[in-house]
C-alpha cells in the first residue's frame, strides 16, 4: 500500500522529466545566439509537454520580450510566477516586464516581506498542503481518540487540533488568494494594446482600450468569442476578444 | 545563473527604479561619422548612439548599403543614475569602406523598442580619389571586375598555373595575447567567372579578430602581371606552446576551353550548357603556418591579470560634487593596442568612504592601420558613505608589453570628490550590513533557466494536488469510527451494570461449554465449582450487585424489583437449582457425575427461560 502510494505519489514527477537536459541546452544556446524564434518554439513545446513546469513558462517568457512582444512575455512570466512564486529570478522579471509596462508586482503600500510571505507558495502548493495537513490531523485525531486518557492520546489530540487550524489557515490562504491579481486574470497580448467594447461583438461601441501586456480580470468567459474584462484600477470593464487577452 | 547577491542586486535595482517611477521611455538615436570626406582606399568610422531611459535600449537595424561595405567594430555603453533616474546610452561603432566615387549616401537608421520608433537622418560622405602620395602602385579594384571582360581568352591548363593562395604572418614568434597578422593573398592572372568563395584558416591556439576591409590590387611577380586580393586577420595566442594556423582555401571558377566535337554523342547537351560564363571548379590551398608562442617572462607583479599590449588608463568621476547617499559614475578607462576583450577590471582599493556598486564595462574597439586597440571603460557606481572630501585612491593597472618584453605599471591620478550633505530621499540608496559590497544589474532581464524540471516540492505537490478528492474520505471515516469507538468505551465505563446484564448469557452459556468438558473428563468436583461459580455471577450480573453481597434472598427481591414481569415458576426454579448446587459446592462427596449433569441441564434450561422472563415487559 505504502509503495503504491509513493508510486501514485512521484508518477507525476517522473512524467515531468519528459524532456531531457540535453535538449534544454539545446535551447538555451539558441536564445543565446540571438535565435529567440526558435528557442521560443522549443520552449513552447516543452510548456506544452509540462504546463505545470514553471522554467518552460520562464524561458518562453525571456524569448518573447527579447523579441519585443511584451504582453505574451508578461502573460508567460505571470504564469511561470503561479506555479513557482518563490524564484528570485522569476519574479525579477515578472517585475521587470511589469515595469516596462508601466504596472508594478508589488501593491502600493504593501511591504516587500508581506507580500514575499503571501506569495510563499503557489496554489498548488497551498492545496497539497492543506491535503497533507488534513491527512495528518484527521490520523492525528484517530490515534487522540484510540489512546483516550492515555498521555500519548493527549499529544495526538493536541497535534491533531494544531495541524487542523493549519489546514483551515491553508484553506483561508487559498481563499485569499483568491483575491490577488493573478486570480482569474488575464494578459492583453495583442501587439498595441485592446479595444474593449460594451458588448461581446463588433455592433457594440469601443468603450475603451487596454495597453498589452495589462493584467485585467477576467469576469466572465461564457461567451464563443469575447471575454468580459475589468480593469480594477480604472474602474472599467468591457469585452475583448479571446485572441487579444490570454487568461493566467 | 543565480549568483551569490541576486537579493540585494534585485533590492538596489528595485530601490533604484523606485526613484524613476513609471515614467514612459525616451528613445534617441543619433548617428555620425568622425569624417566627411574620405579617400576610396580609406574607412570611416560611423558611431550610432541609442539612448532612452530605461534600463535596456535595444540595437539598432542598419540597412542595407550599396555603396559602403560595413563591419560592427563594437559597442560602448554607459549607464548614469542621476537622481535615482536610470539613462543608458549604448554607441554602436561601423567601420565603413566606400565603394563608389563621388557623395555617398548613410540611409537613415532606425531603433525600435516595441513602443517607440527613432530616425536618424541620412549623412552625406564625399568619396574622392586617393591622393597621389598614399595612393597604391594600382587602384583598388574588384577582382570580379576582371572576369567577364575577358574571360573568352584564357585556356584553363594555364589558368591553373597562373592562380594561387599564399598565406604568411607577419611574425613567427610572439607572446600568448600579443598581436600577429596573418596575410591571405589570392593571386590570378587569369579572368574568373565568378566571385572566388573564401573559406577561413581553422586556427589552433589562436583566436581571430578581422581586419576589414579586403584588399584589392594589381602586382607583377615574375614578369607576370596579377590581380590580388587580400584578406587580413589579427590573431591573438591563447597560451604558451605550438600555434597553428591550418590551410584556408579558395574556389573558384575558371573558364574552360573545352572545344566540342560534332560527333559526340553528347554533343548537344555539351553544346546547350557552353557558355563564357561557366567554367569548372577548381580549389587553392595555403599552406600551415606554425607559430612558436613563448612563455610570458617570470616575475609577474600581483596584480597581473593576462593584459599584453600597449595601453595607457585614466580614471574619471561624471561629477565632483555631489550628496552623501548619491550614485557617482567613476570610470576607469584602459586604452591602447592590445587584444581589449581580454582585459579585466583593475582591482579596485578598499574605499572606506563610498560604498561601490556594479561595475559594466564597455568596449570601443578600433583597427587604425591593422592594429587592433581602442579602450575599454570599466564603470562602478561609488556612493559617498557621508560629507566631505572624499578621494578615490590612485588605481594600479599592470600589462605586459611584448615590443620591449617587460611588464608595465600604470597608475591613475588620484580623484576628489566633494560630497555635501544628503537629504533624506537619497538614503534610500543605502543597505546595511554585509562587509562584501552589493552589486546591482538591473538593466535587463534574467537569463534563461537551465533547470528541466519543477522541482522536488512543486513536483510532488502537483502529484499530492492532482489526486481525487475521495481518498480524503479514509482519514475522515477512521477519525469517525475512533470517536464512536472511544465514545462507546466511556459509555461502557459509565454503564457497567448494563453491559454485565447483557453479557451474563453469553458468559453462561461459555461456562456451560466448560463444564460439559470437565465432566466429560471425570473432574465432577471441578464441574460443580464451575457450575456454581458461572450460576452465582450470571444472578449477580442480572440483578447488578457483587456476588460476595448476593444472597438467595436478595436475589429473589431483586429480581422481582427490577423484573416485577417474572413469574414465580421461574423463581422456584432458581431457587431450587441454588439450593442443589450449594449442596453440591459446599459437600463435595454429595457431587456425582450423573447428578451435575441433570443439574448441568437444568441450569441450561433456567437461563433460557430467564432470559425470556427478564425480557418480558413489565404488567
Amino acid at each position: 500500500m505504502t509503495r503504491l502510494l509513493l508510486l501514485l505519489l512521484l508518477a507525476p514527477v517522473t512524467l515531468a522529466g519528459a524532456y531531457d537536459r540535453g535538449e534544454l541546452n539545446e535551447l538555451n544556446d539558441l536564445y543565446k545566439n540571438d535565435r529567440f524564434e526558435e528557442a521560443l518554439e522549443g520552449y513552447n513545446k516543452i510548456v506544452a509537454q509540462e504546463p505545470a513546469n514553471p522554467w518552460g513558462w520562464y524561458n518562453a517568457g525571456n524569448a518573447l520580450f527579447r523579441l519585443n512582444r511584451t504582453g505574451p512575455a508578461v502573460f508567460h512570466y505571470a504564469r511561470a510566477f503561479r506555479l513557482n512564486p518563490r524564484d528570485p529570478n522569476i519574479r525579477f522579471n515578472l517585475e521587470f516586464a511589469l515595469r516596462q509596462t508601466g504596472q508594478a508586482l508589488l501593491p502600493d503600500g504593501m511591504p516587500r516581506a508581506l507580500h514575499y510571505v503571501y506569495y510563499l507558495l503557489s496554489d498548488m502548493e497551498i492545496k497539497a498542503f492543506a491535503i497533507c495537513l488534513f491527512w495528518l490531523a484527521c490520523l492525528a485525531g484517530a490515534a487522540g481518540f484510540l489512546l483516550d486518557g492515555a498521555p500519548s492520546g493527549a499529544a495526538a489530540s493536541r497535534t491533531a487540533v494544531i495541524t487542523a487550524v493549519m489546514c483551515l489557515g491553508c484553506l483561508g490562504w487559498l481563499g485569499a488568494r483568491q483575491n490577488s491579481p493573478f486570480a482569474g486574470a488575464g494578459v492583453i497580448t495583442k501587439t498595441g494594446g485592446a479595444r474593449l467594447l460594451s458588448g461581446p461583438g463588433e455592433n457594440f461601441k469601443a468603450c475603451a482600450s487596454a495597453p498589452e501586456g495589462l493584467l485585467v480580470k477576467v469576469l466572465d468567459s461564457i461567451d464563443d468569442d469575447y471575454y468580459e474584462i475589468g480593469l480594477p484600477k480604472e474602474g472599467v470593464k468591457g469585452w475583448a476578444l479571446k485572441t487579444e487577452v490570454e487568461k493566467i | 545563473m543565480r549568483a551569490p547577491g541576486n537579493g540585494l542586486k534585485l533590492a538596489l535595482a528595485l530601490a533604484l527604479a523606485g526613484f524613476a517611477g513609471p515614467a514612459a521611455a525616451a528613445l534617441t538615436i543619433s548617428a555620425e561619422t568622425d569624417r566627411t570626406s574620405v579617400e576610396i582606399n580609406e574607412n570611416l568610422y560611423l558611431t550610432v548612439q541609442v539612448a532612452g531611459d530605461s534600463s535596456s535600449v535595444p540595437e539598432p537595424k542598419i540597412p542595407n548599403m550599396q555603396n559602403f561595405n560595413s563591419y560592427s567594430s563594437g559597442r560602448s555603453q554607459s549607464i548614469s543614475i542621476i537622481n535615482g533616474k536610470i539613462t543608458t546610452s549604448v554607441s554602436f561603432t561601423y567601420i565603413l569602406s566606400p565603394r563608389f566615387l563621388g557623395i555617398q549616401k548613410i540611409p537613415s537608421i532606425s531603433v525600435f523598442n516595441g513602443t517607440e520608433k527613432a530616425f536618424t537622418p541620412e549623412i552625406e560622405i564625399t568619396v574622392t580619389r586617393p591622393s597621389a602620395a598614399a595612393a597604391r602602385p594600382a587602384a583598388p579594384r574588384q577582382l570580379q571586375g576582371r572576369g567577364g571582360r575577358t574571360a573568352a581568352a584564357a585556356a584553363q591548363n594555364k589558368a591553373e598555373g597562373r592562380i594561387f593562395l599564399k598565406a604568411e604572418t607577419d611574425k613567427k614568434t610572439a607572446y600568448p595575447g600579443e598581436q600577429v597578422n596573418l596575410s591571405v593573398k589570392f593571386y590570378t592572372s587569369v579572368p574568373l567567372t565568378s566571385n572566388p568563395q573564401y573559406m577561413q584558416p581553422p586556427l589552433k591556439n589562436l583566436i581571430p579578430e578581422d581586419l576589414p576591409p579586403i584588399r584589392s590590387g594589381e602586382t607583377t611577380l615574375n614578369g607576370e602581371h596579377y590581380a590580388y586580393s587580400e584578406i587580413k586577420t589579427a590573431l591573438f595566442a591563447l597560451s604558451p606552446g605550438p600555434a597553428e594556423i591550418k590551410p584556408a582555401s579558395v574556389v573558384v571558377q575558371v573558364p574552360s576551353n573545352e572545344t566540342l566535337d560534332p560527333f559526340d554523342p553528347n554533343f548537344f547537351q555539351k553544346f546547350m550548357s557552353m557558355s563564357n560564363a561557366q567554367g569548372s571548379s577548381r580549389e587553392f590551398a595555403t599552406e600551415a603556418v606554425s607559430l612558436n608562442i613563448k612563455p610570458l617572462p617570470p616575475g609577474a607583479p600581483a596584480g597581473f591579470s593576462g593584459a599584453v599590449g600597449n595601453y595607457t588608463v585614466s580614471a574619471t568621476a561624471d561629477r565632483l560634487e555631489a550628496k552623501a547617499g548619491e550614485p557617482v559614475n567613476f570610470s576607469i578607462t584602459v586604452a591602447g593596442s592590445g587584444n581589449l576583450k581580454a582585459v579585466t577590471a583593475p582591482q579596485l582599493p578598499d574605499l572606506q568612504d563610498f560604498k561601490v556598486f556594479d561595475t559594466m564595462s564597455s568596449l570601443d574597439i578600433r583597427k587604425d592601420g591593422d592594429i587592433i586597440g581602442g579602450k575599454k571603460t570599466f564603470t562602478y557606481i561609488l556612493v559617498p558613505r557621508a560629507a566631505g572630501r572624499k578621494t578615490v585612491p590612485p588605481i594600479t593597472f599592470h600589462f605586459f608589453e611584448p615590443r620591449a618584453a617587460q611588464y608595465r605599471e600604470l597608475q591613475t591620478a588620484p580623484l576628489t570628490i566633494n560630497v555635501k550633505k544628503g537629504d533624506l530621499d537619497s538614503k534610500n540608496v543605502y543597505f546595511s550590513g554585509g562587509a562584501a559590497a552589493p552589486k546591482v544589474t538591473a538593466s535587463d532581464i534574467r537569463y534563461v533557466s537551465d533547470e528541466p524540471r519543477a522541482g522536488f516540492i512543486a513536483d510532488s505537490a502537483e502529484g499530492i494536488a492532482a489526486l481525487p478528492l475521495w481518498p480524503l474520505t479514509l482519514p475522515a471515516g477512521l477519525m469517525l469510527a475512533t470517536f464512536w469507538l472511544s465514545r462507546f468505551n466511556r459509555f461502557k465505563s459509565a454503564n457497567p451494570l448494563l453491559f454485565r446484564f447483557h453479557r451474563a448469557k453469553s458468559q453462561a452459556n461459555s461456562a456451560v461449554e466448560k463444564i460439559t468438558a470437565l465432566l466429560k473428563a471425570g473432574d465432577t468436583g471441578a464441574a460443580v465449582a464451575l457450575l456454581y461459580d458461572s450460576f452465582m455471577y450470571y444472578l449477580s450480573d442480572k440483578c447488578g450487585v457483587k456476588v460476595s453481597a448476593l444472597t438467595m434472598k436478595k436475589a429473589a427481591q431483586l429480581i422481582k424489583e427490577r423484573f416485577p414481569a417474572v413469574t414465580p415458576r421461574a423463581m422456584e426454579e432458581v431457587r431450587e437449582l441454588w439450593t442443589a448446587l450449594e449442596l453440591r459446592h459446599f459437600s463435595p462427596s454429595a457431587a456425582e457425575p450423573e447428578g451435575v449433569r441433570n443439574l448441568l441441564k437444568k441450569y441450561s434450561l433456567l437461563i433460557t427461560l430467564l432470559e425470556k422472563e427478564l425480557r418480558r415487559p413489565r404488567p
